[in-house]
């Protein structure tokens, strides 16, 4: 008891116990899971056999499944023109955004955070918004391009296999801007004034602050914000959940969403977890790649 | 920062003021068309504001079952927040402490958890619980992995906040005579409170708007929170717009008065852990 005492009530054992505490939920309901989705995408799981013990491991068989399904090359394809759009776009935007709002003026800071209602909408909602603005027939997006002269047909964004993957990006663009321009404000704030003073005087113009302080300046940060734009937007599901449902005939599908279905939807439970393995590989890479970036600044 | 001519900076205002109107066009759309009459909403040109408004709240709230689902919503979201908050805040202590490899670890471990997608954890969660016999209490379940979820959030932004309490107040609370535990509780806790109630505030406004876990854990209507009744109406078919967006306003309206209320904390709050 005396010895618990010292440990544990007056020495570092205490902060060990508490981490330890928080960890061990983590490892129970977030590694876990992570280690059994391995363990499930080598067994042949359906509905039966879910809630039993043995189940039957069929080595790489799910796996030649999923690679030499039709659909698996079209949706990773999706995936790849999902992410790469929405980052390059969000980042663009946000980063024009926050170089907008660190300039000289009344509320900046205030009218910057009402960005910031977007970011904390639930997805589900900012889904079924988006859905009502690309509304086909009676869609405000649609009115308003056809009387700017831009197009004579209706677009149907969520219902035109061509097109309706672009009505998820367009969303995600919307719902990832804030967040980048805010952690870019961050950066951006950090870069010392009389840096640029200095260069004023040397006579370099706008443009070429940007380039020759801003840019290498921000180079941490920017990193930091693109690895967390790809982790968000694959993390991404509730857009597609409200606004196409991968469809039609999962023409805007993508592996996230694909998972899911495979596993909720056609309870081919094997198959979705081995898509889900495939996303992970990836976002584990990217996230090394962000903690690594920040080491010494740990970004939310 | 930049400094500018008087004009100018008025200028730079109203194009502000107008960059924020583009932005928040879409929320904007949800509450004006929530107060629009059926015709109204599918009128070509649309209008840009009600000229018959009509509050449906009454109607939408008994039709499509939003008592139930609103509630569903504040017990995941509350118990979600309880689990966080419990075991998140003392990680967050030690981990703000105590500089060790050991320590090093558990934060890596904490930021990598952190971005994994709860899309693609469901599966395997689902097919535990489905072995645990948790499906039977799948509120219980979502909770449970939600706050997982969720958890690794809280800790690195409440982090932040314990870096910054001085460490010689609790030091001189141990001299006094305090257990660490004592010292912790009542020294560094209540120095730390903005920090945990603006981190707690935003993990329950983001647990009130999940989504993959409830969806796939609850299969009773009774159980189901906001997101996925909001999810049954909606969908490429979805035809009742007005009442769509009465539910939307509905629900959101009440985390948007928070947000805005919180919005200069949680801003900081937000970038505090970015600087840090």
């Amino acid at each position: 008891m005396l010895r618990f005492n010292r440990v544990f009530r007056d020495g570092g054992g205490f902060d060990g116990a508490l981490v330890l505490l928080a960890l061990a939920y983590l490892v129970a309901f977030s590694a876990f899971p992570l280690i059994y989705n391995l363990v499930i995408s080598f067994q042949s799981v359906d509905l039966f056999t879910i809630a039993t013990f043995d189940r039957p491991f069929v080595g790489l068989e799910n796996y030649r499944d999923i690679v030499n399904d039709p659909l698996f090359w079209p949706v990773v394809r999706n995936t790849i023109l999902f992410v790469g759009l929405s980052v390059v776009f969000q980042l663009g935007i946000g980063l024009a955004l926050a170089l907008f709002f660190r300039l000289d003026f009344p509320g900046s800071t205030w009218l910057r955070g009402l960005f910031l209602a977007g970011w904390i909408m639930p997805g589900l909602v900012v889904g079924a918004i988006w859905g009502w603005l690309l509304a086909g027939d009676f869609g405000v997006v649609n009115w308003l391009i056809q009387s700017l002269g831009l197009t004579q047909q209706k677009i149907f964004w969520l219902s035109d296999p061509s097109i309706s993957i672009y009505s998820v990006i367009i969303a995600n663009i919307w719902l990832g801007v804030p967040f980048n321009m805010i952690l870019l404000s961050v950066g951006l704030a950090a870069i010392p004034a009389d840096v640029y003073e200095a260069a004023e005087l040397d006579g370099a113009s706008r443009l070429q602050r940007f380039f020759t302080i801003t840019l290498p300046m921000m180079r941490a940060q920017l990193g930091a914000v693109i690895s967390l734009g790809i982790i968000f937007t694959l993390q991404q599901f509730d857009l597609f959940a409200a606004l196409t449902q991968g469809g039609p005939s999962n023409a805007s599908n993508v592996l996230q969403y694909w998972s899911w279905e495979l596993a909720f939807r056609e309870y081919r439970i094997g198959h979705g977890s081995v898509v889900s393995v495939f996303m992970i590989i990836v976002v584990i890479f990217v996230a090394t790649a962000y903690v690594r970036s920040t080491r010494h600044e740990h970004v939310v | 920062m930049l400094s500018s001519t008087p004009w100018k900076r008025w200028l730079l205002l109203a194009i502000a003021v107008l960059l924020v109107a583009i932005y928040l066009f879409p929320l904007y759309w949800m509450y004006v068309t929530a107060l629009k009459t059926n015709t109204e909403t599918f009128a070509n040109p649309p209008t840009l504001w009600p000229h018959h408004a009509e509050l449906k709240v009454a109607r939408v709230w008994n039709d499509m079952g939003m008592g139930s689902f609103i509630q569903n919503s504040l017990v995941i979201a509350c118990g979600t927040v309880a689990i966080v908050v419990l075991f998140g805040t003392g990680c967050a202590y030690g981990l703000a402490r105590v500089r060790s490899v050991w320590m090093d670890v558990a934060l890596f471990m904490v930021l990598m958890l952190q971005v994994l997608p709860p899309s693609l954890l469901i599966t395997p969660i689902f097919v535990a619980f489905s072995q645990l016999g948790l499906l039977s209490w799948p509120r219980t379940g979502t909770i449970l992995a939600t706050a997982a979820n969720k958890l690794p959030l809280y800790i690195v932004l409440v982090r932040a906040a314990f870096t910054q309490v001085p460490r010689e107040l609790e030091e001189a609370a141990l001299v006094d005579g305090n257990s660490r535990i004592g010292a912790f509780l009542s020294i560094s806790v209540p120095l730390a409170r903005n920090g945990i109630l603006v981190s707690a505030i935003l993990i329950f406004l983001q647990a009130l708007g999940e989504y993959v876990y409830s969806r796939s854990l609850i299969t009773d209507r009774a159980y189901q929170p906001a997101t996925v009744g909001l999810q049954f109406f909606v969908g490429p078919n979805a035809s009742d717009w007005t009442g769509i967006m009465t539910f939307a306003a509905i629900y959101v309206t009440p985390i948007l008065i928070i947000f805005v209320l919180a919005q200069r904390r949680i801003v900081s709050g937000l970038t505090s852990g970015a600087l840090k």
